[in-house]
């Protein structure tokens, strides 16, 4: 480290230092200049970290004076190794839980469970606490007699062991799952008031399994097959017809799930992999592909999963989760700390690729601020945004709002609602708003509410 | 996609935008092949990948379609034509009957999948199967394969049916304890039957009920779904069998009103009802002919930062305090589920189904 690197690296404009630390993200040699220009500019301005102009907010706050006692932790020995052979959260998350609406479904076979996306960090689900959805019950499949057979207009109908299917090139992918009903209870207005209960139908693991055009190529698709049937062999034996562009664009037949084997909620053993599409196309314990020249027209993509519009006409095969972001922290689970500083986050997807940007409002949508990403931005995933927020105890509208790749810009509420009529059920992909009450609004200050324009 | 990432060509934004203007002033004078039908921009996948892919953002999507509210950005119609890039329908019918049902596609626009599924499958001349499965011959698969798909294609022969008033008593027996002796409903089961309008006049009117009358666009379907997954604790039952799923299928059409024919024929109690009746009254869905492809995106908004315009503030008026809340428990507490728990609703959300 010479001096001339010193001076150089001292000279540099605001614009390449930012060159140089997005360098730094990516890995490259710029680190050390990084680096030195911290040390350089202090040296040259005087203007280093003063401890005492940290401190200041500190000031005139009372301090605690009682002395600290050791608690039972560090009294006594922890448990040892093996207590739990498969681990197990803290029991003082105990309230960290998939959660269902009795109302909802009439039972509890054909129904759907919410992930709590408010105590959920980063951008992994873990998988206790993935969302289900059964139209049958979750049945417990033996692996070694699980099979997947690909038939149809194919020219060698294939049959497929778990093992044969793990001999397969493997791939690992980062993805999100949505129910396309995520949020469908708001059509008509507010009723819930927890983010768990207005996009808890969704989540997002790490996927590992075998690419579907491989195993699809493997039993020789002829030219006529258009489509392919995907079934489960579980009750319900759900089945979805799939373009056949689709199902070879990144499409494919995972076997494991954060790293474990699925979970048996999840589709146990194997599961279809639809990147970006709506959750009910991701078959779970898929035990047949058929290759068709049409699509199937079955129950799953005429009755349900088509969406009605204001003049009485429907949206059928509308495969693609349109973007989508809500904020997490805070919501309608916590209430304001009092007036301050905070850092707001939250989640943005897309079906179609990678977000862009992400913005959020503090007051309804009139002026916005972009928010930077703590996650890594990856394609058809959960990307974790936050931003500064800095709020003076007055009442606000907050909201988020999604940019993704194709340039798609997530539209507020009134809009959606004048285009699309209230009676679709699924795809409502608007932004929310939470309003936080003033600071000084009696008992409910600092409450914040999931509100609808 | 499983390609790698798209590299950021700032200047072909730029481009695009000069581009566009030509594409859309070129109207009917331009250049022959310049427009697709005289209404697209024929070099829609230039104008995609000059702007980075962005196939979905307002400006390349009104270069490519034009503004106008036929065809253009701010219609919905244009994107129901086979030729526009945007539409995800596709010319050829399935049925060949007057369903006005046709395949839908993934739009041309979508490039990338286009170029994914071209690099993974149409241009991979290379492959050479594993030879990590095991053939299996169709005969094989004989319990396994229960589609039947809109053309009917699976269906049982016309050998196998029965009297629609045996189909009723297997109905009420295996189905009416969910589903209502009618059709009509029971134990929070949404119904088969009921003969409501689709369509509802305001926003926060009650959702309308779909049922197999006035929603579902096939026959086929039915026989399908209830062979597949009926009855709820037992299905794809052998005590049932086609036969009797036939005479199922042919009490609830019944329960339905679907015609059979043009002189709107009724389904009679003593009909025998069997594939042949099945795809009668697949011709004859109410609501058949009512569906259409993913129009998506019917939205694309500008990226706005300060000073929006009124249309995207607030309550669309520009009014930042005009909102809904959910409804209070008497104590004040918000809840989710207010009308349920002072039960002045019947459970469900008021719509059929999630």
């Amino acid at each position: 480290m010479t001096d001339q690197i010193v001076e150089k690296v001292a000279v540099q404009t605001e614009e390449s230092r930012n060159q140089g630390r997005r360098a730094f993200l990516k890995g490259s040699a710029a680190v050390a200049g990084g680096v030195l220009f911290t040390k350089a500019a202090s040296a040259a301005e005087g203007a280093g970290y003063d401890p005492k102009k940290a401190v200041a907010p500190y000031a005139g706050k009372q301090e605690l004076t009682e002395v600290l006692q050791d608690g039972a932790a560090r009294k006594t020995l922890g448990f040892g190794v093996r207590k739990y052979p498969y681990g197990m959260p803290s029991p003082f998350e105990k309230e960290v839980q998939r959660r269902t609406l009795e109302w909802l479904t009439p039972d509890s076979m054909a129904s759907i469970t919410m992930t709590p996306l408010q105590s959920l960090h980063g951008i992994i689900t873990p998988n206790g606490l993935h969302f289900e959805r059964f139209h049958g019950g979750v049945p417990t499949i033996n692996p070694d007699e699980h099979r997947l057979v690909i038939h149809g207009l194919v020219e060698r109908p294939l049959i497929f062991t778990m093992d044969d299917l793990k001999r397969f090139p493997s791939v690992s992918r980062i993805h999100f799952v949505e129910c396309p009903a995520n949020g469908a209870m708001e059509w008509k207005g507010v009723q819930l008031n927890s983010v768990q209960w207005t996009h808890g139908m969704m989540s997002c693991v790490e996927y590992t399994g075998v690419r579907l055009s491989d195993l699809l190529k493997e039993a020789g698709i002829k030219p006529e097959g258009k489509w392919i049937i995907p079934e489960g062999a579980d009750a319900a034996g759900l089945t979805r017809s799939i373009p056949i562009d689709l199902a070879m664009d990144d499409c494919f037949v995972a076997y494991a799930q954060n790293g474990e084997a699925l979970r048996r909620e999840q589709g146990y053993p194997i599961r279809l992999v639809v990147p970006g599409c709506e959750a009910n196309m991701w078959v779970k314990y898929l035990r047949r592909i058929q290759v068709h020249d049409v699509p199937a027209q079955h129950r799953e993509e005429t009755s349900k999963y088509t969406e009605l519009m204001p003049d009485g006409t429907a949206q059928r095969f509308s495969w693609y989760m349109e973007p989508n972001s809500v904020i997490t922290y805070p919501s309608p689970d916590f209430k304001m700390q009092g007036p301050g500083k905070y850092y707001v986050r939250g989640l943005a997807w897309s079906g179609r690729g990678k977000v862009a940007h992400v913005d959020v409002s503090f007051d309804g949508g009139k002026n916005w601020k972009e928010a930077h990403f703590t996650s890594p931005v990856l394609d058809k995933a959960w990307t974790r945004f936050e931003v500064e927020w800095e709020w003076d105890g007055s009442e606000a509208f907050l909201m988020s709002r999604v940019t993704d790749e194709t340039g798609y810009v997530q539209p507020p509420m009134p809009q959606m609602r004048t285009l699309e009529g209230t009676n679709n059920v699924y795809h409502r992909t608007a932004m929310v708003t939470w309003r936080v009450h003033a600071w000084e609004d009696g008992k409910n200050g600092g409450m914040i509410e999931n509100v609808q324009y | 996609m499983f390609s790698t990432n798209k590299t950021l060509i700032a200047a072909a934004v730029a481009t695009l935008f000069a581009g566009s203007a030509s594409a859309m002033s070129g109207s009917s004078d331009g250049a022959s092949g310049e427009k697709i039908n005289g209404k697209y921009a024929a070099n829609y996948e230039e104008i995609i990948r000059a702007a980075d892919g962005k196939y979905l953002d307002a400006k390349v999507i009104e270069a490519i379609l034009g503004k106008d509210a036929t065809y253009g950005r701010e219609g919905l119609e244009g994107k129901l034509d086979p030729a526009n890039p945007y539409s995800f329908e596709v010319e050829d019918s399935i049925d060949g009957g007057n369903h006005g049902n046709a395949q839908c596609k993934i739009p041309a626009a979508f490039v990338e999948v286009h170029d994914s599924a071209k690099a993974n499958y149409y241009n991979d001349s290379k492959f050479v199967a594993r030879g990590f499965g095991t053939p299996i011959a169709e005969s094989a698969l004989a319990k396994w394969n229960i589609v039947v798909d809109g053309d009917g294609k699976g269906l049982p022969d016309a050998s196998v049916g029965m009297t629609v008033e045996e189909g009723a008593k297997i109905y009420v027996q295996f189905c009416g304890m969910c589903h209502g002796e009618f059709g009509e409903g029971a134990k929070g089961y949404l119904p088969l039957a009921v003969d409501e309008n689709l369509i509802t006049s305001a926003f926060d009117d009650p959702a309308p009920m779909k049922t197999v009358g006035n929603y579902w666009p096939y026959a086929t379907t039915l026989f399908d779904y209830i062979r597949r997954t009926m009855p709820f604790w037992t299905p794809n039952a052998p005590f049932i069998g086609d036969k009797g799923y036939m005479g199922i299928v042919g009490y609830i059409l019944q329960s339905n009103y679907v015609k059979l024919d043009e002189n709107g024929t009724e389904i009679q109690d003593d009909d025998f009802f069997n594939s042949e009746m099945l795809m009668k009254a697949n011709k004859f869905m109410k609501n058949q002919g009512n569906f259409f492809c993913d129009h998506r995106p019917v939205i694309h908004n500008e990226r706005c930062m300060t000073n929006c315009p009124d249309a995207q503030v607030g309550d669309g008026k520009g009014d930042i305090h005009h909102y809904k809340q959910a409804r209070r428990l008497p104590d004040g507490t918000p809840q989710y589920n207010v009308p349920q728990r002072m039960h002045e609703d019947p459970p469900g959300v008021g719509h059929s189904g999630m």
